[in-house]
Order: C-alpha cells, then sequence, then structure tokens
C-alpha cells in the first residue's frame, strides 16, 4: 500500500506521527534552512504524514525521505569524561546502505552505540533526529521499537532465557507498540520458522539459551536472526563480519540483502572491503578521532584497501 | 597424604546495588589437588560423657524445659511405642541433656539468628489436629500421598493405595513386618545432629516410614505434604512446634521420587515452627530423588534436618525451592558409606521479605570414585531479607578419584540486602578433582541493555533475567507439575518485587 505525503507549511501545533503500523510508512520532514546549529534539540517544526488511500507509486519516488540525521554529535564515556565522537555528521535517506570505515579506536562502535542509547556514553552536544523524532530522547527500548535496530559487535550471553523466548517477548513487546494481539508460542513458532531459514540456522538455534555457548559465527547469525523476526528501518551492523568464515560471511550477508527494500536502510561498520562486495554501500564513510573526515563511494574502499588510512589522509 | 582446605568466606553488604559494576564477583577456577605432606585436620569434637555431674554442668535449662513439654504432651498418648521410636526418643533426650540452645558464637550458628524462636512460648501441637479446617489440603495431587498435619499422619487425607507389593508408606506404629521393623532399628538414630535434630527426636509423634524393598523402582513419586493447622500469631507469642520426622530406606537396587512438599496456604501471619527430619537410606545402586519445595508461611519459622547415607553405586539426587518462612534452615548431611555414588544437591532459595533463608550442606566422601554436584543460588529480594550458605565438602583419605564440584551463586537486588556465603572443601585425599566457585553481584547491566535494545522496557527484562536465575534449579524437578507449580508460585511471589522497583 502507498502513502501520499501532502505537504503542509509548519505549524505550531505538536507534530502529528503515524504510528508504525505500517513498515512502508514514509515522514517528510522539513527543516528550517541549513543554519548550523550547536543546540540540543533539532530546529525542526513539524512532521506530518497523512494516510491516503492508493496513489500512483511516482508520486512517491520524487526524492528518498530523510530517515536519520546526525548533526555535531559529541560524546564521552560516561565513568572517565573522555571525549570519543567530536562532532559526527551523517544523513542518512530511506533505501540507502552507509559504510563506517577507520581505524580501531577512531569512535566507530560507539558511534552506533550512542545511536542506541548505550549507557557507557553520554551525549553532550550535537542532536539525532530518526524518523522526524529526537532519538536522544527516547529509552533504548523505545528506539528500537521506532525502528533503530543494532547488532552487537560481541552480543551478551544470557544463561536461563532460551533463545525462542527472546525473541518472542522481544516480538511481542513490538505488537503491543502496534496495537497488535500478542502471538501465542505456537503462532510465534509460525512466524519464525521461515526466518530462521532465511539466516539459514538450525531448528535447536531456538531451544538454546541466548548466545550461551554460541561460536563466533552463530553469535552474528544470531543477531542477524534477531533482525529478520524484529525488523528495522535502520540496521546499523556493528563489525557483522569479524569472526566469520567466507560461508558464514556469504550466508550472514545474503540474509541483510534479502531484509533490503526500497524504505530501509543499513549502515555498517566495517574493517575489510569484502563485506562491501557482499553488501554494496552506496556511500562510504572514513572516521578518524570521533569525526566523519571522508564520504564518497566504493572506490575510497579501493584505495583504503591498497595504500592503508595514510593513503587517505594523503589524497 | 595431606591437608588442603579451602574457606573463603565472603561477608558481603553492598550499599548501592544500583552501580553493580563496583560489586565484585568472585568466581574460583576449578582447582586439581595433588598434595604430598600428611597431615589431617580434627574436627572430631570431644565425646561428651553422661556422667550426672557433668550433665548438670552442661545442661541448659531452657532447653531441658521444651524438652520436658514435649515428653509430657506424648506421654498422654497411651500405647507403648515401637522399640525403634523408644530408641530414638532415649537418645535425643540423653544429648539434649548436654546440648545449649545455640547462640551466634557458635560456628554453625555464626549468622543464623534463632533467638525469635527462643523468646516465642513454644507448645508442642496437640493430637489429634483439632479441627480440619485446612488451607489447601484439598490441593490435589495424583500422586500416592501422605498428609502430614501437625507432624501427625491423617489417613483420611492421605491415599497410599496401588503402591508395589513390599512397599510400606506410613507411621511406625501400624508396621507390621518385624523384618522392615528390624532394618528400621538399624538406622534409627546413627546421627548426631544439632539441638533442632535431637528436639526432633524427643518431639515426633511417630516415625513415619517410606520402604522400598530391593529391586523394586517406582515409577511415580511419593508425595509428602506436610501442613501447619494449630497456628499463632504474633500477638500471642504462641509457637506451636510440629515435628515430622520421616526415614526413607531403599533397598538394594531399588528406586523412589520423594516430593516433600511444606505447604503454606494464604495465611502469612500465622506463627508456627517446624522442626522435621527426613532420614533417606540408601542401599547399593539404589536411586532417590528428592524434591523439597518449603513455602510456609512468612511468619513461620521452618528447622529442616535431610541425613542421607548413600551405599556403593547408589544415587541422591536433590532439587530444593525454598521460598517461605521468616527463618528457613536446612540442614543437608551426606554420608558416603561405599564407592562410586552419585549425589546432585541443586538448591535455590528466595529471600523476598525480611526473612532469613539458610542452608547448611555436607557432603563427606570416605571412598573412592564418588561424584557430587552442588549447586545453589539464592536471590535477596528486600532490604531486611538474607541469605546463608555454608556449604561443606570433606574429601577425606580414602576418597580417591573423587570429582566434587560446588557453585554458589546470589543475587541482592535490594540496598542493605545481605548474603553470607561460605564454600568450604577439605581435602585429605591425593588424586581428587575438586572446583568450587562463588558469586555475587546485581542483574548483568550489559544483560538488561540487551534485552532494551531489542524493544523490551526494563521491568519486563529483569523479571525474565531473575526468573531466569531460579528456573536453572526449577528445571531440574523430575516431574512437570511440581515444576509447573513452582514456576507460578515464584512469578507470584516476583510480581510485588518488581513492581516496587
Amino acid at each position: 500500500m502507498a502513502l501520499f505525503h501532502s505537504c503542509c507549511l509548519p505549524t505550531p501545533s505538536p507534530p502529528q506521527l503515524l504510528s508504525f503500523r505500517n513498515s512502508t510508512s514514509k515522514y517528510l520532514l522539513f527543516t528550517p534552512a541549513a543554519t548550523p546549529s550547536r543546540c540540543r534539540f533539532p530546529k525542526l517544526s513539524a512532521a506530518v504524514a497523512v494516510e491516503s488511500p492508493p496513489a500512483s507509486s511516482a508520486d512517491g519516488v520524487d526524492s528518498p525521505k530523510l530517515l536519520l540525521e546526525v548533526r555535531d554529535l559529541c560524546a564521552v564515556i560516561t565513568e572517565s569524561r573522555q571525549p570519543i565522537l567530536k562532532g559526527v555528521n551523517l544523513t542518512i535517506h530511506e533505501g540507502e546502505v552507509h559504510a563506517v570505515m577507520g581505524k580501531n579506536g577512531s569512535g566507530k562502535s560507539t558511534f552506533a552505540k550512542v545511536l542506541v542509547g548505550h549507557r557507557d556514553y553520554e551525549v553532550t552536544e550535537g542532536t539525532v533526529v530518526f524518523k522526524g523524532e529526537n532519538l536522544l530522547d527516547m529509552a533504548p527500548e523505545d528506539r528500537s521499537l521506532a525502528g533503530l535496530f543494532m547488532s552487537f559487535q560481541s552480543p551478551v550471553e544470557i544463561p536461563g532465557v532460551s533463545n525462542i523466548d527472546f525473541l518472542q517477548m522481544a516480538y511481542n513487546a513490538r505488537r503491543r507498540k502496534l496495537g497488535e494481539p500478542e502471538l501465542s508460542p505456537l503462532e510465534f513458532y509460525g512466524y519464525i520458522a521461515p526466518k530462521l531459514e532465511s539466516v539459514n540456522a538450525k531448528i535447536e538455534f531456538l531451544s538454546r539459551n541466548v548466545n550461551e555457548g554460541f561460536s563466533g559465527g552463530e553469535k552474528k547469525r544470531n543477531e542477524i536472526l534477531q533482525l529478520a523476526v524484529l525488523g528495522a528501518d535502520l540496521a546499523i551492523l556493528d563489525e557483522i563480519d569479524s569472526g566469520l568464515d567466507v560461508d558464514a560471511l556469504r550466508d550472514v550477508a545474503n540474509a541483510v540483502n534479502k531484509l533490503l527494500t526500497p524504505t530501509n536502510s543499513v549502515l555498517m561498520i566495517t574493517h575489510y572491503r569484502r563485506l562491501l562486495e557482499f553488501i554494496k554501500p552506496t556511500y562510504i564513510h572514513i572516521m578518524d578521532d570521533g569525526r566523519i573526515v571522508k564520504t564518497g563511494d566504493i572506490s575510497i574502499a579501493e584505495v583504503l584497501e591498497k595504500g592503508g588510512y595514510k593513503a587517505l589522509s594523503a589524497t | 597424604m595431606a591437608v588442603s582446605a579451602f574457606t573463603p568466606i565472603y561477608h558481603f553488604n553492598p550499599s548501592e546495588p544500583s552501580t553493580p559494576a563496583s560489586l565484585p564477583t568472585f568466581f574460583l577456577k576449578p582447582t586439581r589437588v595433588k598434595a604430598t605432606k600428611p597431615h589431617r585436620i580434627a574436627t572430631k569434637q570431644p565425646h561428651v560423657t553422661s556422667s550426672t555431674t557433668l550433665v548438670a554442668a552442661l545442661s541448659d535449662p531452657f532447653v531441658l524445659q521444651i524438652a520436658e513439654t514435649l515428653e509430657d504432651s506424648l506421654s498422654s498418648t497411651s500405647s507403648p511405642s515401637p522399640p525403634p521410636l523408644q530408641k530414638l526418643r532415649d537418645t535425643s533426650s540423653e544429648s539434649l541433656l548436654s546440648t545449649p540452645w545455640p547462640s551466634r558464637k557458635d560456628e554453625p550458628f555464626r549468622f543464623t539468628d534463632t533467638s525469635l524462636i527462643r523468646q516465642s512460648d513454644i507448645t508442642p501441637t496437640s493430637h489429634p489436629p483439632q479441627s480440619f479446617t485446612l488451607l489447601g489440603v484439598s490441593e490435589d495431587t495424583h500422586f500416592p500421598n501422605l498428609a502430614i498435619v501437625d507432624g501427625y499422619v491423617v489417613d483420611s487425607l492421605s491415599n497410599v493405595s496401588g503402591l508395589p507389593d513390599g512397599v510400606f508408606v506410613g507411621g511406625l506404629s501400624s508396621l507390621n513386618s518385624e523384618v522392615v521393623m528390624n532394618r528400621v532399628s538399624e538406622f534409627v538414630s546413627n546421627f548426631e545432629g544439632d539441638l533442632f535434630w535431637s528436639i526432633n527426636g524427643v518431639g515426633a509423634p511417630d516415625l513415619i516410614v517410606v520402604y522400598v524393598p530391593e529391586g523394586c523402582r517406582l515409577e511415580n513419586p511419593l508425595h509428602l505434604r506436610y501442613f501447619s493447622v494449630e497456628v499463632g500469631n504474633q500477638e500471642s507469642n504462641k509457637l506451636p512446634v510440629s515435628n515430622p520426622r520421616v526415614l526413607v530406606l531403599v533397598e538394594k537396587g531399588g528406586e523412589i521420587g520423594v516430593i516433600e512438599e511444606y505447604v503454606g496456604g494464604d495465611g502469612n501471619a500465622n506463627c508456627y515452627w517446624t522442626n522435621s527430619v527426613m532420614e533417606i537410606v540408601l542401599g547399593d545402586g539404589a536411586k532417590v530423588s528428592h524434591s523439597y519445595i518449603q513455602s510456609q508461611s512468612l511468619s513461620a519459622f521452618h528447622i529442616k534436618w535431610t541425613w542421607v547415607r548413600q551405599e556403593s553405586t547408589s544415587t541422591y539426587e536433590l532439587v530444593e525451592v525454598s521460598t517461605g518462612g521468616k527463618l528457613s534452615r536446612h540442614n543437608v548431611h551426606v554420608q558416603q558409606t561405599g564407592p562410586d555414588t552419585v549425589t546432585e544437591l541443586s538448591t535455590f532459595h528466595f529471600s523476598g521479605s525480611d526473612q532469613t533463608q539458610d542452608l547448611h550442606s555436607r557432603i563427606v566422601l570416605d571412598h573412592p570414585r564418588g561424584v557430587s554436584r552442588q549447586l545453589h543460588k539464592c536471590i535477596v529480594a528486600h532490604s531486611l531479607g538474607e541469605a546463608i550458605f555454608d556449604g561443606n565438602v570433606q574429601v577425606n583419605r580414602h576418597a580417591q578419584q573423587t570429582d566434587a564440584g560446588q557453585l554458589t551463586r546470589s543475587l541482592l537486588l535490594e540496598p542493605r540486602a545481605s548474603v553470607n556465603v561460605k564454600p568450604n572443601l577439605q581435602i585429605i585425599a591425593d588424586d581428587v578433582k575438586c572446583s568450587h566457585g562463588a558469586a555475587i553481584s546485581d542483574l548483568e547491566e550489559s544483560q538488561l541493555f540487551y534485552f532494551q535494545a531489542r524493544g523490551v522496557d526494563i521491568q519486563t527484562a529483569r523479571k525474565a533475567l531473575i526468573f531466569s536465575f531460579g528456573a536453572e534449579v526449577i528445571e531440574r524437578f523430575p516431574n512437570t507439575s511440581t515444576r509447573k507449580n513452582v514456576e507460578s508460585h515464584l512469578q507470584k511471589l516476583l510480581a510485588p518485587t518488581l513492581r516496587s522497583q
């Protein structure tokens, strides 16, 4: 079902947002003329989306919709107050695939964790707007329910909680949020079985405890299974390729590619070009010392592969 | 031959559980012990002779008074006691003469405060139980079962029909078989416990016997349901004490499951004291699967002894979940009397109110190739709640190639909640594999975040993690119905705990 977006002038009334009842719903944002701003809250005035009867698809494709806008994001480690992010700017539209590369310690993973609200980090400056809402004001679980997903670089083990119970809990939280009835264990099993197949995981996966005793490859596969089950408008994949052999990498990448649609986006963090051969990025960003210092297309990765980060800074 | 004794003592009182990162976690790696120097720890108490002067000097008038009251209450029943019961009473009264009421200065009671019992007006429960307006007695069980009310078997509420030939379940007074009677005589009161063990011996109205003959395997478990009908309340200070005593005797190759359930009902203001003893004797190759559920009134005192004697190649498995009682203490003593035994203790204690949960366990291995596995978990979810664990494993000189593992984990969920754990291994044999570990923590922040990152709110996440902590023990109950009942009981207990957070 297609949506028609009627454009309105910014009004002082509160933003009138559709609930995420439909994964294809789109948001049109109105931002004032780009004035560099250091204030904590975004200066957008309204975000309006109105559902209407099916319209011709031509109406929707004129320009891709803004999904995530990060401005001058600064963050420190909560405990030590050590600054890690020092003014990150990044804009992601629907349907785009972005890759962030950079040296160890350049702040890539911190950036991902800050976006999902990890408590180890505290945002000191800047704004993050996700689907028209101030992301930084939201609790981690609300960010997830709003359509943001991060696959953990090293997922934690949870003994005593089975994978299927965990997934069902998370999936039902999503259904509650959408005002849909929760699925019973049996119904949920019917829902999850094909997802399991899509990531090439065995059925025993479900009865095992969350990540307990999983190999590195199984843990990554489990992250992608969660992505497949929960769905996401923006999936942040933090080093999804680390610790994987070629076959497992192909499986994981295939699963991610299957989940890609014209409206959802991927932000992947990686050290290696190999992943980019499987999941083709629209943009590559190079991160250094807490900032994105260079943005370009796949050719950046090629320069990087040949001459390392030195070669990039020389250009 | 040498001694190697590990006794780390962790005394814990976190002031800020909201910062779990600052709480240390203790975990000791499995230790393989190879020792060379000959030494031995003297652990045996000097034997006290019962010459009158000495007794007079050591007697505690308060204890003697309890003993007298108990004896008086039982002498009113006219029929003569069967010899084993008489023997039990005699030896127990004798040891009471020289056993004072324990204080915090006594090592086994260092962390356990029994003064509240002492300050109460202790009165024996009367026989027969006066009323049957029993809370929850109607609760159904589809297994062969005995209802034990205030320490007395109530036949009208029990059903032990359909047991295989040769199996006896019931009071010693109704036992007709001379053979079984002689076997019971052999094993009765062969052990010296503490004061509470002896009080039970004096006050037990009958000895309940569960006898499984050689080679007999019971398909269904035997369900022992303990009820407390005669109760006091806080105002009256009256504390009715009941002394149920059970002997489970499983001959060579026999197998039985025993579910011991202390039913609470909904009277959490009811004061009573259950002072219970179960002795379990396993012949060669016998197997006992023991489920023990304690959910008594939160104003009750529950002192329990489980004494186990394992002959060669026998298997004893205990799964315990204790949630009730103002003070609840379980003493487990496992004595190995032959090689190749298997012992598994899995226990879960939940202290969700102003209450103390205590486990004192001792496994004594004297023969080769014994395997023992112990897992103790506890949650303290109240600022005045307390948990105590003293887990002793003795691997003596002849217990070569023993494989003994012990792990205890505690969750402290409230400020000022406290836990005292004292895992201790005494190893004298020199070719053994022993491990122990102790961990005390709040819920893992990283695990909570993982739930949140998948859209699950923090309350639900906490609940799932707390529940899963206990589930590791609960899922070891051999019976599905037991498991289900305990799970739903725990869910109910967790609900208010989680609301308050």
